[in-house]
């Protein structure tokens, strides 16, 4: 498969597998394309080669990059996950109280629904993040794709946030595909690496991709 | 309150003008809206220049003998068609350029309003038939509105509002987070492109009736005020319609009173409420951060 912008390919031989239920970080450095793999899994990128499959079908949740989303619009933390079950309720139609409920439970499994009536714009990083989550989740998603979900945030909410996402991993049984620059993080809590270098896809077991005599070599590599 | 008594009575010789303005004043600041939201406000300039041009164009061609001489009801269909097809057109190719290219977007919307301003005038110059009657338009006299015309103004502007209202969730939604649409299924294009054709269409009925000053003034202005002082989407639109309608009333009213034309009074005083809200909100936050030391 290859993935990239007006048939310009960033990433190209791309073969990857991801298996259900499992957590996996997908790192490398700045403009190595990352967030286009991701984009291009999520459906928001039509490959340029190849195709993606899902089986059997998955319902997809994708997290933004919470700055993404301009400020602009005036819209509580409850609006902007109740956005999550958009899909299941066809055009023209109002949301019901049944999937008001649902949202609700969404944004209070995130720990985000002691601050649902507030304007999502003026929350913090954070907390724009669980709501985030609280969406995808209100889709019904069985796998999650997050775009740098920690990037800016202090180390106890990045902390609470990654076990926010382990937790529902576990529980839920949710495949979790996380953008990620924290290896600490990413050491603590993925179980899968995928390391985007030089247009190629390196992976492999967290154990064995974060050893650091492997870490210098893919940044030796990298930086060579 | 004479004139308003006057202005409101079934008997007002100009009650189509006031019905018109009425309607301009609700359904622009609806769809003003979404050009604020989506930082869209030099298209909300440009596009009624576009269509004041496309009108210029369609009563060229009269002039030019390339279409026969028509009736009025027909010349206003020419006008309603070149207004659209220039509108419409403008925000595809405005549209495709910002995805395709990513250079200075103001500049090219910049450019096309100033093309637009031109061709109109070099258009109006060498038109011996439609000068007077555009040139009214262009100034925004809001005078002459026959039956027909306010009957065909009311139901443009009804199916505007009516889709917008029933597709207000898929609007948002694309327009906010595009990516999460696409990941929810949503066929974005499909719905942006329904929502670029309402705001053409929007346009160039409101062109067509009060000229693009006016249509401009509605469009941003309305929204403007509300954006500052609403607590929620569905607030913003409310009060963008209702600072809309009663501008359009309020200015109606001035404007017949005064001997002066409708439509920049209508602009006037849509300023002059956006500048007291902006004002009055200046003046609450500066007292808010001298009362924090105190505190």
């Amino acid at each position: 498969m290859a993935v990239g912008y007006d048939r310009h390919a960033v990433l190209s031989g791309v073969d990857l597998s991801i298996t259900r239920g499992t957590f996996t970080g997908l790192l490398g450095a700045n403009g190595s394309g990352k967030t286009t793999l991701l984009k291009a899994i999520a459906g928001i990128l039509q490959p340029l080669a190849g195709k993606i499959t899902f089986h059997p079908p998955a319902t997809l949740g994708y997290v933004p990059q919470r700055d993404q989303l301009d400020p602009v619009y005036i819209f509580s933390a409850f609006e902007v996950a109740l956005m999550g079950v958009c899909g299941r309720v066809g055009p023209a139609r109002r949301i019901g109280r049944s999937e008001r409920e649902q949202v609700h439970q969404c944004l209070e499994q995130t720990g985000a629904d002691s601050f649902a009536r507030k304007r999502f714009a003026e929350l913090s990083g954070g907390q724009r993040q669980r709501v985030l989550i609280a969406r995808a989740l209100a889709a019904e998603a069985d796998f999650l794709l997050l775009d740098e979900p920690t990037a800016g945030i202090d180390a106890a909410t990045t902390r609470s946030i990654m076990e926010l996402l382990l937790r529902l991993n576990r529980e839920r049984h949710l495949t979790v595909l996380m953008v990620n620059h924290d290896l600490a993080a990413m050491r603590q809590y993925a179980g899968h690496i995928v390391w985007v270098r030089d247009g190629r896809l390196v992976e492999g077991p967290v154990n064995e991709m974060l050893r650091q005599d492997r870490i210098a070599e893919l940044l030796h590599l990298q930086f060579s | 309150m004479e004139i308003i008594r006057e202005v409101l009575s079934p008997d007002f010789l100009l009650r189509n003008s006031i019905y018109v303005s009425l309607l301009i004043g609700l359904v622009c600041p609806l769809v003003g809206t979404y050009l604020v939201l989506r930082r869209l406000i030099f298209m909300g300039v440009a596009l009624p220049q576009i269509s004041s041009c496309g009108i210029a164009f369609a009563f060229a061609l009269h002039a030019w003998h390339v279409v026969p001489h028509l009736e009025d009801r027909s010349e206003n269909t020419l006008a309603f068609g070149g207004s659209l097809i220039f509108t419409l057109a403008a925000l595809l190719i405005l549209t495709v350029l910002q995805r395709r290219f990513s250079g200075l977007a103001e500049a090219r919307i910049g450019t096309a309003y100033v093309l637009a301003g031109a061709w109109s005038i070099l258009l109006l110059v060498k038109n011996p038939y439609g000068e007077h009657g555009l040139l009214d338009r262009l100034r925004g006299e809001i005078i002459a509105v026959s039956d027909t015309d306010l009957a065909m103004t009311a139901a443009a502007f009804g199916i505007v509002a009516v889709l917008l209202i029933l597709f207000r969730k898929e609007f948002l939604l694309v327009s906010f987070d595009p990516e999460m649409a696409l990941t929810l299924r949503k066929n974005v294009v499909a719905w942006d492109s329904l929502l670029f054709l309402l705001i053409g269409l929007t346009v160039s009925m409101s062109v067509l009736s009060v000229g693009p000053l006016v249509t401009f003034g509605f469009l941003l202005i309305p929204p403007l005020i509300a954006r500052a002082l609403a607590r929620s989407m569905v607030q913003f639109a409310v009060i963008g319609c209702i600072v809309g309608v009663i501008s359009a009333f309020a200015g109606f009213c001035l404007a017949y009173h005064w001997d002066v034309p409708v439509g920049p009074t209508d602009v006037a005083l849509l300023g002059v409420i956006y500048l007291l809200v902006a004002g009055t909100q200046s003046l609450w936050r500066l007292s808010q951060r001298r009362a924090v030391p105190h505190a």
